[in-house]
């Protein structure tokens, strides 16, 4: 119980111009767990992942990265720091090869350039793609673009790994084997924290989920517990069956 | 791998080659080829790598020739010919001092933005040059003949020029293999996505600048010397500008070996296919790159690898 939270926020708060997208969140991602966020579109969930990861200030509140104060700092401090962060729509470097894109994720990564090739080889294996280790990114399926933006993450060697809806677009198999993938990252000493709309996936995977709608906290706890919160079932749950199509 | 060195040495060993066994006019020809594969190589090092596109790298030349211009001038009283290599290197210094002042409040422009502040700043510097009276642009600055007496001059310049190639290529093989040249890669690609990998995206970007600068710089002072006589018209040539752009473009933008295969191939178009129809030669410049955007964006590089990797070219980004 001593050692303080991969990753704790409080009182996080952002506002654009009038706009609260944020208001007040605390959470704390304790080391070594697959943790969840969850919320209907629009309540503040990639907002609150671009403040931890440093790509916007907050407004208000505070952010603290394995016990120290971080707020304010700057991506690239994030990056270095071992925080590691795989985008809701998948990025990859288009004119670059699946091999190429990891080898960036691991040439900055936290470690530095130490062992590039091995981090690479295993981020590969990891999410099974080092079959098209020489593909060109630009026109790979969903699927593994998904895989991808995953490896390249994790070869950077994180501490903390974000991951923004991994499985949207994803097809039931593709599902199981990217949560299978965040199993063994996890199992590797990597703490998750995801963003999911796919229920099945976030209630299978998550030891706590965090659920927040119109930039508030509305409920917290173990996958059971939130499940059963009737606010969460109010808010969220209605609104994720509308926003499902979409 | 060996065979691509043995290749770039058995190049420039035919270069250095040159003066002695091919007729003065071929050498010229192949000078011009050094000159112009070093400064379409210097510029890619910002505008291929990073895929930030200057459209006026030609005040690093003119930077770079006005500054022994201006020592000649103004410190030598029109002599010190055997000081050239420190005043070429000085014109090399002063491109990337230059570059860096600017490079702050420029490099936070993206895509077409950058390239057209970089326009205004060959534009804006050139005209001063012509303007300031001390700089004295406009009446222009002799440069003392800086080859040695047992050389003829186009055979030193062309031994210079060699060189300076030489240099800017092993930079530029250095850059794409090193980690600084796949965080380049990175910006061009995205450059919020290489930031968020931790990519010291800003650092980069300054360096890229300022390298390119420096070569540029470099190969401007030793065109000031060869031409020996320096005016703003001759240095601050918007076409210059265009020229290194053309190459990279045509060659294969973001490789080492494009620049120089697109300087090759409009060097000996325009000086000998084209040299006797002055009238034609822009003309068919002119036809050339729009038939080279239009059917092989990738460059001729691109057409021959047949791996077309579509819209990665760094193309400016809006």
């Amino acid at each position: 119980m001593s050692a303080p939270p991969v990753l704790e926020v409080r009182g996080l708060t952002k506002r654009f111009r009038g706009l609260v997208a944020l208001d007040g969140v605390d959470f704390a991602v304790p080391e070594g767990a697959i943790c969840g966020l969850i919320g209907p579109n629009g309540a503040g969930k990639s907002t609150l992942f671009n403040l931890v990861t440093g790509f916007l200030p907050p407004s208000e509140g505070e952010i603290r990265f394995r016990g120290a104060p971080v707020t304010g700092w700057s991506p690239q401090q994030a990056g270095r720091s071992g925080i590691a962060r795989a985008f809701q729509i998948a990025r990859p470097f288009p004119g670059l090869t699946v091999r190429q894109n990891v080898r960036i994720g691991a040439l900055f990564g936290r470690s530095g350039p130490r062992d590039v090739e091995g981090a690479t080889d295993s981020a590969l294996a990891l999410l099974g793609i080092e079959d098209l280790a020489d593909r060109p990114a630009e026109g790979l399926t969903v699927g593994h673009l998904r895989r991808l933006e995953v490896a390249r993450a994790l070869a950077a060697r994180p501490l903390l790994l974000l991951a923004d809806e991994p499985c949207a677009g994803l097809n039931p198999a593709e599902t199981d084997a990217m949560i299978a993938a965040l199993r063994r990252i996890r199992d590797g000493g990597v703490t998750i924290w995801l963003v999911e709309h796919d229920m099945r996936a976030v209630m299978g995977v998550c030891d706590r989920i965090l659920v927040i709608a119109a930039g508030r906290a509305i409920a917290e706890g173990t996958p059971g517990e939130v499940a059963a919160d009737p606010a969460v079932i109010a808010a969220y749950l209605g609104a994720a069956e509308e926003s499902r199509g979409a | 791998m060996t065979i691509r060195i043995a290749a770039v040495l058995l190049l420039f060993a035919a270069l250095a080659a040159a003066p002695a066994f091919v007729p003065p006019f071929e050498v010229r020809v192949l000078s011009l080829f050094c000159f112009w594969g070093a400064l379409s190589l210097a510029w890619s090092i910002l505008g291929g790598f990073a895929g930030y596109w200057s459209f006026g790298h030609t005040v690093f030349i003119g930077v770079g020739a006005f500054v022994p211009g201006l020592i000649v001038a103004r410190l030598l009283d029109g002599g010190g010919a055997e000081l050239m290599p420190l005043m070429v290197l000085a014109g090399g210094l002063v491109s990337a001092a230059f570059a860096a002042v600017i490079a702050w409040p420029l490099l936070r422009l993206r895509g077409i933005y950058f390239a057209i502040a970089m326009l205004g700043v060959a534009q804006v510097t050139g005209e001063l040059s012509a303007a300031i009276e001390w700089i004295g642009g406009g009446i222009g600055l002799s440069l003392p003949d800086a080859a040695p007496a047992a050389l003829a001059p186009e055979a030193f310049y062309h031994y210079v020029f060699v060189g300076l190639l030489a240099l800017t290529v092993g930079v530029a093989a250095w850059v794409r293999g090193a980690r600084f040249g796949q965080g380049l890669l990175a910006i061009r690609e995205d450059e919020d996505t290489a930031r968020m990998l931790a990519v010291p995206t800003e650092g980069y970007k300054i360096a890229a600048l300022v390298l390119s600068a420096f070569l540029t710089g470099l190969l401007g002072a030793t065109y000031g010397f060869s031409l020996g006589y320096i005016t703003t018209d001759s240095v601050f040539r918007t076409d210059f500008s265009l020229n290194m752009i053309v190459h990279a473009l045509l060659g294969g933008i973001g490789t080492v070996a494009g620049p120089l295969l697109g300087a090759a191939v409009m060097v000996v178009l325009t000086q000998v296919v084209l040299g006797e129809m002055l009238n034609l030669h822009l003309f068919a410049t002119g036809a050339l790159v729009v038939a080279m955007v239009l059917l092989a964006p990738q460059g001729l590089l691109g057409l021959w690898r047949r791996r077309a990797r579509r819209g990665a070219d760094g193309r400016p980004r809006p």
